[in-house]
Formats: structure tokens, sequence, C-alpha cells
């Protein structure tokens, strides 16, 4: 059985009761479960398609095509990169080479004590404070090798 | 009805029409890969592109709907480059293992390459390596490399058979084909799908790397397997001069009906063809003081009918026995009413079909024999096997076997063959049952013969003879209509009956059901 | 100048505009009420038509036309989709309508509903605005508290209920029916059209999709009427657009300026020009999918036809500057990469198309450039144009073409150099 918290739960259920077809909650239902997972087991695949009235090879069509969802488990940290235009313009690749030696990983890469997975992403939508990235699900823009020394040291 | 210009030929088509129905119905044939009538436009080839006058770029000829006064091109050299085009991004990464692939020679992107392609490829970049043997089930193996996300696999699964096994993993370039682990294709429809495919992306387990389609020849026929009666095509080897084979028949695929089975048959009718040529019956053989012979056909059946007359004449035809099936054809059944329920009064007749197995709630019925109703419809009346009061003794017990399935159904025949003065046994296959009659006569499956049968939903269906019957077997219709003729009863309606469509007019004119039918 | 004719972001130097009091302080909701309590749906429809204003997403289609063709007197319900995913490079205007003044879209969304008659919109936002999307979360408590969504709004017995739902990474879902299969909880796949979602749209139901600006622009028409807004911008084109700077600029950011506003007067003199010591190479004025303009090519005013006319178009209004410092052949990589990752997959010519393109252009990145490559790359992007099933091909090819074409001596100098090296 499925290893969820009951305010979890409780939101999934509220979810799905909002839409006027159950395969619709799919997404948000993905997102809650990834949120307190970390990733998407694929016990929690089945899950879903029981719950949404579908077939799991449904869910996994669908978690393999939105690349925010991840089938494996990643560092607590995650370093989402963006190596679009006005990032690329802004120096995007001087960030990320400092953060590939900082880190000692190759983008798609998690550091050995599970801290920090790093991964580089197509446009966030905050050209205007490029080069920028994403750790979890804050923004970090104007970046310079010292302001990413500082955002790092100041994580848990 | 819609006026139309087609590459400059006026017609009027169907209004509802797609373009590319309308352009078939005039025998126009415009190229597509992802498009299957039993599905709704998917439009995802590109293939079908079409030049439409005042529209500023080219359509879909699969789902664009003809309008009053279009003027459709399919032919100009703007479509023939954006043809072009489609296919060297198909071959672009395709794997190109046609010597090796088991579609070759029957393959839509071969052909395509062929009359629109034959250029060099430009692409000097790696192919993307994807898995080249991924089992889909029992039944399939996917090469990914091969697949060219046509998703017509996708789709029979969704919306045809409803079991939904396959989808579409990943995307972009790394798009595949895949099934959720631990799920997968294992309905009873699974070999559709290598049909469907339009490349070599999935093959069947049981045809790969067996022969090269260009070696077969498909002949029509129907499926004995159920009463549902599913039109397929057998593939069958042509043979070679000097090698002799020891394999034939290939594969049964579906071949297209409206009425009973659109484009599908189950995988129970497609898999089980091996009795085709499995222990065939092949000779004539009489048994004499314990030891079986080879016999001729016409001294045998003369002795046959011999023993007939004499108790004919003797007015004891109730100590003939027949046993019949229903996997035999109507001009079949029609004959042995005739005789046996007819010129010759009170003959015991039993039928004696293989026991029923499951079905499916689709195509695969219950009942294990093709024309189960056809039997009915044409007025045998078999008693019930085991008879309900013992018999006592028989004088002649005539039996059809029907065997693909097994003969478990005949054991209980053991008893009244003991009980037997003379027996004689028709069967395409050797069987236990030869050791226990007097004459064994070889005769031929369904595939073998030209006739008709009706399924389950009283639809009729003619059908030529697929293959060549082995040996000197001879059909049931042919050995009928000796003994008819032989018997004397009534020779002169015998000897008109000199083919199956002259059994089948005699049988039409008879009872109502065959009337009209062509 | 471009203050006194701002209206969309006039208010977003307030304080805590956010949340539900200030933007009521400030006239909020007055014009969703005038809507409903004094007009009539089909006012409202005449008053969007002739207010001419054309979506903010990217392909410019007038929106009171596409309300137009909804259906109406059918049993089925109807839905409106809010296009917030905001994926095309460039582009983070809606973000700050969404995060800097939410309960104008909800007073958009409130309108827009009330005119095709429809209870239950969704706003489709990208998933990684996850912050914002709690925004709009928290918005929409605070307007249902005050009875301006739920049940029987503003006291009326119109009905209108909004859900916030993310994507989950995939431009592709920013296309209109990609959108709507993602919303239904399946892969971003478009749809073939016809039919077109207005009348088979969401769950088979008529369907409404506008963009965030395009929606955020409604309340205004509603209250200061159409003559206003197209004097604002141009009669066939009108009001603000909010041009979002990034790039080689001294002041990246949001610039709501009126549509006709030049190129040139965007760059120097709104985002301060190129920082110093740099030139103008070139820009994309719309969006990664808009093809470049060369520096001499900026003398341009900014509006649909204009850009149209110069082979190029505004699309979402994002404008990418890039210096002379900066090499072509890597705008052609990111670019060209960028269209490859998101491909959906569905139809040839993108799938293996663009693929095949970034391939070749990846190989002469990493110095392998060989005669012919350029010339392959236009053929096959040519081959892609017009024959995709959805406008992703042309977003990809269009640009590809464009820097091909205006930069190839740069190309092939570049090509030559890296061979060299």
């Amino acid at each position: 059985m499925m290893d969820l918290s009951p305010e979890t739960r409780k939101k999934i259920t509220q979810l799905t009761a909002k839409y006027p077809q159950k395969q619709a909650a799919l997404l948000p239902v993905l997102h809650l479960i990834q949120n307190e997972m970390g990733y998407i087991p694929q016990e929690a695949e089945i899950w879903v398609a029981e719950l949404l009235g579908l077939q799991p090879v449904r869910v996994k069509e669908v978690i393999t095509f939105y690349t925010m969802f991840l089938e494996k488990p990643i560092g607590r940290y995650h370093l989402q990169v963006c190596t679009n235009l006005s990032c690329t313009l802004a120096g995007a690749e001087h960030i990320l080479n400092y953060l590939i030696k900082k880190l000692g990983i190759k983008p798609g890469e998690t550091t050995a004590d599970g801290r920090f997975t790093l991964t580089t992403v197509e446009c966030l939508g905050a050209c205007e404070q490029a080069p920028c990235m994403m750790i979890n699900f804050d923004y970090y823009g104007n970046l310079t090798p010292e302001k990413i020394d500082e955002i790092l040291d100041g994580l848990e | 009805m819609v006026k139309i210009t087609i590459d400059g030929r006026q017609v009027e088509v169907k209004e509802g029409m797609t373009i590319l129905q309308a352009a078939e119905s005039i025998g126009i044939e415009i190229p597509h890969l992802c498009f299957h009538p039993a599905f709704p436009p998917e439009g995802s080839c590109r293939l079908c592109l079409v030049e439409i006058e005042g529209r500023p770029k080219l359509e879909l000829a699969c789902s664009t709907i003809v309008q009053e006064g279009m003027t459709i091109s399919t032919q100009s050299e703007t479509v023939r480059q954006a043809r072009r085009s489609v296919l060297e991004f198909l071959l672009a990464e395709h794997p190109l293992d046609c010597p090796i692939c088991d579609k070759a020679g029957n393959c839509q992107l071969q052909d395509y390459y062929q009359e629109y392609g034959l250029f060099d490829s430009q692409f000097k970049e790696n192919k993307e390596r994807k898995s080249k043997k991924v089992a889909l089930g029992k039944n399939l193996i996917l090469d990914r490399e091969r697949c060219i996300l046509c998703t017509r696999c996708v789709r029979f699964l969704k919306e045809i058979t409803r079991t939904g096994e396959l989808g579409v993993f990943q995307r972009g370039l790394r798009s595949e084909i895949d099934y959720f682990p631990g799920q997968p294709v294992d309905n009873n429809y699974s070999g559709n799908l290598a049909e469907l495919c339009p490349v070599g992306a999935i093959t069947d387990k049981d045809f790969r790397f067996q022969t090269r389609s260009w070696f077969l020849q498909s002949g029509p026929s129907i499926c004995p397997h159920c009463s549902r009666a599913c039109s397929i095509y057998i593939d069958y080897h042509v043979g070679f001069p000097r090698v002799e084979l020891d394999k034939y028949v290939y594969r049964i695929r579906a071949r297209e009906n409206p009425e009973i089975n659109d484009y599908w048959i189950c995988d129970f009718g497609r898999y089980n063809y091996a009795y085709l040529e499995k222990k065939r019956a092949t000779k004539v053989l009489v048994r004499e003081n314990g030891q079986a012979q080879e016999g001729d056909w016409d001294s045998q059946i003369e002795r046959l009918v011999k023993k007939i007359k004499e108790f004919y004449l003797k007015k004891k035809t109730n100590r003939i026995g027949l046993v019949l099936h229903s996997a035999l054809t109507n001009e079949e059944l029609y004959l042995a009413k005739k005789i046996f329920q007819e010129d010759l009064p009170e003959v015991n007749i039993f039928l004696i079909d293989p026991p029923e197995g499951e079905g499916d709630n689709w195509l695969l019925t219950p009942s294990r024999t093709p024309n189960l109703k056809g039997l009915e419809l044409i007025g045998l009346q078999p008693q019930k096997f085991p008879p309900e009061k013992p018999l006592t003794e028989l004088e002649i017990l005539i039996i059809f076997a029907y065997l693909p399935h097994g003969e478990d159904q005949y054991n209980q025949l053991r008893s009244l063959l003991e009980k037997s003065h003379f027996s004689v046994l028709f069967t395409a296959h050797q069987t236990a049952l030869m050791n226990q009659v007097d004459v064994v006569f070889p005769t031929t499956l369904l595939a073998e013969k030209e006739g008709s049968v009706v399924n389950v939903e009283e639809k009729l269906q003619k059908f030529p003879a697929a293959l060549t019957p082995p040996g000197t077997a001879r059909s049931e219709r042919e050995i009928l209509l000796t003994l008819g003729r032989g018997l004397g009863i009534n020779f002169s309606f015998y000897r008109q009956l000199k083919t199956p469509a002259a059994v089948f007019d005699q049988l039409s004119q008879d009872i109502s059901y065959f009337r009209g039918s062509k | 100048m471009a203050d006194k004719e701002k209206y969309l972001t006039k208010l977003f130097g307030l304080k805590n505009l956010h949340k539900i009091e200030v933007y009521l302080q400030n006239g909020g909701y007055e014009a969703a009420k005038k809507a409903i309590k004094t007009k009539k749906p089909q006012d409202i429809l005449n008053e969007v038509k002739a207010a001419n204003l054309r979506g903010r997403g990217g392909a410019g289609f007038p929106a009171g036309v596409k309300w137009g063709f909804v259906p109406q007197g059918v049993e089925k319900p109807k839905y409106l989709c809010v296009n917030a995913d905001e994926g095309e490079p460039g582009t983070f205007k809606d973000k700050y309508i969404m995060s800097h003044n939410p309960h104008l879209l909800l007073e958009g969304i409130i309108i827009t509903s009330y005119c095709v008659g429809i209870h239950q919109a969704f706003i489709y936002i990208r998933g990684e605005y996850e912050m914002i999307a709690r925004r709009l979360e928290k918005a929409i408590e605070e307007a249902t508290a005050k009875g301006f969504l739920g049940k029987n709004i503003f006291g009326s017995n119109f009905d209108l209920e909004v859900i916030v739902h993310r994507g989950a990474g995939a431009y592709i879902c920013g296309e209109e029916t990609a959108l709507l299969e993602s919303l239904e909880g399946k892969r971003g796949h478009p749809r073939l059209k016809p039919p077109f979602p207005a009348s088979i749209g969401l769950f088979g139901c008529p369907t409404v999709i506008n963009n965030v600006e395009t929606i955020a622009n409604i309340p205004f028409i509603m209250a200061r009427g159409a003559e206003w807004f197209t004097q604002i911008g141009l009669p066939k084109d009108g009001g603000t657009r909010i041009f979002g700077v990034s790039g080689a600029v001294k002041k990246p950011g949001i610039y709501e300026l009126p549509l006709g506003t030049s190129l040139r007067e965007l760059i120097y003199n709104y985002a301060g020009g190129l920082p110093e010591g740099k030139k103008l190479k070139a820009v994309i004025p719309g969006g990664m999918s808009a093809p470049v303009l060369k520096a001499d090519e900026i003398d341009i005013p900014l509006d649909f036809e204009s850009l149209m006319k110069a082979g190029s178009m505004l699309g979402s209004g994002a404008v990418i500057v890039i210096d002379h410092e900066t090499s072509m052949l890597d705008v052609l990589r990111v670019v060209s990469k960028f269209y490859a990752h998101e491909s959906c997959g569905q139809c040839t010519p993108c799938r293996v198309g663009v693929a095949w393109i970034n391939k070749i252009v990846q190989r002469i990145a990493a110095g392998g450039g060989q005669p012919g490559d350029l010339e392959t790359i236009t053929r096959l992007a040519s081959a892609i144009k017009g024959k995709t099933l959805c406008p992703l091909g042309d977003a990809a090819a269009m640009p590809i073409l464009a820097i091909v074409e205006k930069f190839k001596d740069e190309l092939l100098d570049q090509i030559g150099s890296l061979k060299d090296n």
C-alpha cells in the first residue's frame, strides 16, 4: 500500500473531486506524490492508476513525457540550470561549468552525499534575471560564481 | 454527392468522404502509414499530404473531408517532394536492416521508397540506438529501431480490443512503444499487431526468420476453428524446384471482411495451423485379418456402395450409422442430407464435434467448428451421441471425422465400432480410430475445398480452395457425390451436380435461406 | 510618455497588490461587477470584438472572434482554459501579471466566462511556476470568500469555479490542443484540427483558450470601452503589449507599450540599450520561434502586421537582444537543441527532422562541420515547414532558416575555424 501522509491523501481526494473527468487529475496528483516522496516510484504509478480508473501504462506514458516527473530518486536539492538562449547570452555555460567543478558531478548526476542533483533545463521563464537556475521550486537569477557559493552555503 | 476534381479527373463522390477515400474510390492510391481504415485519422506520419487548390499549405488526405468544387492534386511536384521528404525522415533513423527483416517484400515503407524515394541518404549523423528485441507478449517481438511511431498498435489495443496494453513512452526522437512492466500484450488478438504494423517493427515470433515473404502465396479461405468462421488468408510457400520442404504453410492472416471480422482474427485461429500439414492421412487403407494395406479409392468406394445398397434393398437402412461433424461445407452437408436422410430412410445420423471451449465475447465462439449454423439451416437432424437408447448392432458405420482439436470426442465411438459389422472412416488426419475400422479414406480440410459455410450470425461465406490436398485425399463433396451416384436411387440428381457451384445452386433452390445469395 | 498609457502593469509597483484588499482599493473587480450586473453577454462580446483584442500568446488571433465561435444553446458544459504555460524562450510577461496582480487575471476570467456562458475555468500554468500557482490559488480563495467566485457571484445567478492546473515540463503544452490533452491527464500530443477547440475542446466540450495577458486585458476593455482600447494601440490591433526584453541590454525586464512602438525604441530607450562596449548584432523579436532580425532591421513598429511583413513575427512579445560578441553558431545550437528537446515526437517531420538538424548543428559546434551542412539544414528545415501536425514544426524551422540565411558567412567562417583547431 502506498505510504502517503494523511494530508497528501486528503489533498488528492479533494483534487479528484474537482474535475469533470477523473483522469484530468493525473498531473496534479503526480505532483503531490512527487512533492512528498521526491519521485514517483512504480508502486505509485499503479496506485494512481487505480485511483483514477486508468491502466498503469497510461500513467507511465504521462510520467515519461513530462520532464518534471522523476522515475528515480534524486538529491535533496535539484539544481536546474537554464541553458536556453537568454541565459546562454548571459553566460549560462560558465555557471554550469562552475557548478560542475564545484560539485564534482556532471549534469544528470547526484553528489555522493545525496545532497545535490545537477541538471540542465530549457527556458524557465526568468530571462530577465539570466543566467538563472531553480533549486527545487525556488528561482535564483543573475547568477555569478560568488552568488552560487552564497546560495549553496545557505542551504541546509 | 459532391463534385470534385482529383488529378484532373472530375468525379462525384459521397458526401463526408475523406480525400483519401475519394481518391481510392476512383483507383488513385495516396500513400499513408499511420492511417488505417479501422481507426479515426491520426495525421501523424504526414505521408498523405496533398495539394488543394486555393489552400496555402498541403493538407492531409486522411482527415480532410471533400467539399464541393475542391480541386485536388495527389501527384504534383510539391506533393511528390513532400512525400520524398517524409520518406527521407523516416529512413534517416531507420536501421535499413531489410535483408534480415521479416517484413521485407511486404513492407509499406519499402514500397513507398521504391515509388517516391530512391534517393541517396544524406544522413551523416549517428542513428539513435534502441532495443531491437523486446518481447511484447508471448507472440510478438518489437524492434524499436524499425518503429516509425505510427501508433497503429497502440490504437488497436486502445480502440479495438480495449485492453490498452501498449503506450508511447518518452518523447521526441526518443519516443518508443512499450508496456507497463509485467503487463505485456497477451490478449487473444495480439497477432493482429504484427499484421497491422506497416513496417517490420512488430514481428510475429511464430513467423520470425522462418521464410521470406516473396516465397509465399496467399490463398483466401475461412478459419475453421470456431463458429465465427472469420475470413482468412493462408500464406503458403510455393516451394523450390529441386528442394523438398517439410513445411508449406507459414502463417494465417486476417482477410478483410466488414460483415464478420473486419481486419482481425483471434490468436486461437491464427496460430492453430499445424494441423494443415501434420499427421495427414494420405492413402486409402484396408484392414484385412488385422493387417492394414493400401487400397484404391474406386474399388473401396464401390465396396461401400454395394454394402449400403444391400441393406437398402433389404429395407434395413436403420442398421446404418453415419457420423458427421460441422466442419463440412454447406454443399457437403446438403449432399449428406440428400443421401442419408432422404434417399436412405432411417439412417442413424450422429453429430460429433469437438467439445465446446471458452468464447471471448468477441470473435471466438464456444463452438469450435465453422458450420454448425449451416447444418441446422440445411435441415440435417442428427441424433444425440451417445444415443439415448443403446443401439444393438450396426451393419455399417460411416464416420466422417474432424480432428484438429484432438480425438477425445471419438472415444465413445469405440464401443459402437465393436458392434458394427462393417465400418469406414473418412479422415483428413491419422488417428487411433484407423485401427478399428475396415477402410480408411483420406479426406480434405476446409482449406483445400471450395464451398461455403454459414457462421454463428447466419452470415454466408463462399470460398475457393486455398491449398492442394495431400496424397490421394478427396473432398467429402466428391465422395458423397460418388456415393449418391453409385447408389443409383436418384442417379440423375447427383450426375448434374458436377461442381460446388452446381451443388450450391441446387441447395439454394431447396432452402430459402440460401436463395438470393451470390 | 508611455507611462500614462500603461494600464496592465500600472499598479505593479503597489505593495501587496496580490492581496484582494489592495486590489479592491484600486478599483478591482468593478469591471466584473459592472459586466455581470449591467451587461448582457452579447454586449460584452460585441465590445471585445470591437476592441480588436488580438491574442497575446503568439498567434495573434482576435479574442472576440474566438469567443464567437463557441456554439451557444448546446447542452454540453463549456470551458475556459487560460494558457499560462509560458514556455516560449525569452517570455516571462505572464509570470509578472500572475505574481503581481493575480486578481486582475481572475477578474478577466469572470468577465470572459460570463460572456461565453462558462462555469468552470482552468488556469493551465507551467509546472515550474509552482510559487505563482500557489499565489493564484490564494487569490481564488480570497475572491471566493468575497463572493466573486463560486455560486451566485456578485449576487447574480451566475456560478463560476476556477481551478489552477499545473503542467509538468513540456513546451508543447503551450500549443492549445496539446494543452487540452495535458489538462485531460494525457501526454501533450497536439490534436488534429478541425475540429477546433471552440466546438470540441476540453472533455469534448466547447472550449475557449486564451493567453493570460489576453484575459488580463478584458477588465480594462469592459471598464473603458473598445474605443479607448483601439486608440491606445492600432485600430486593427488594440491595446498595449507587455514586451519582455532579455539578452544583451542594460535593463532586461518587462515593458508595457502600445502596439506599434518601434523595436529600436524598445531596445534603446526603454531597455537602456546594450551594455558598454557591446554592439547590436541581431534581435529575436517575438520569442525564440520568431525569425531573427539583423541589426539594420530594427526600425520597425512592433505589431503583428509589420513584423510579418519583415518575415518575422510579434509572437509572445519576447525580445532577445544578441550582441556582436555572441557567435550565431551558438545561437543556432541553442535553438535547435531546444526544439529537438521539446518535439512531442508525434509527427514524422518534427520528430525526426528537427532532431536531424540538431544532430548536424551539434556536430558542427563540436568541430565536425562539413561542406554542404548548411545547405542540408536549409533543405531539411524547408521540408519541415508547413508540413507538421502542429505549429511546433514551423516554430523550429523558421528561426533556423533565418539564422542560416542571414548569418551564412559567419557560420561558414566558424565551421572553417572550428575545423582548423
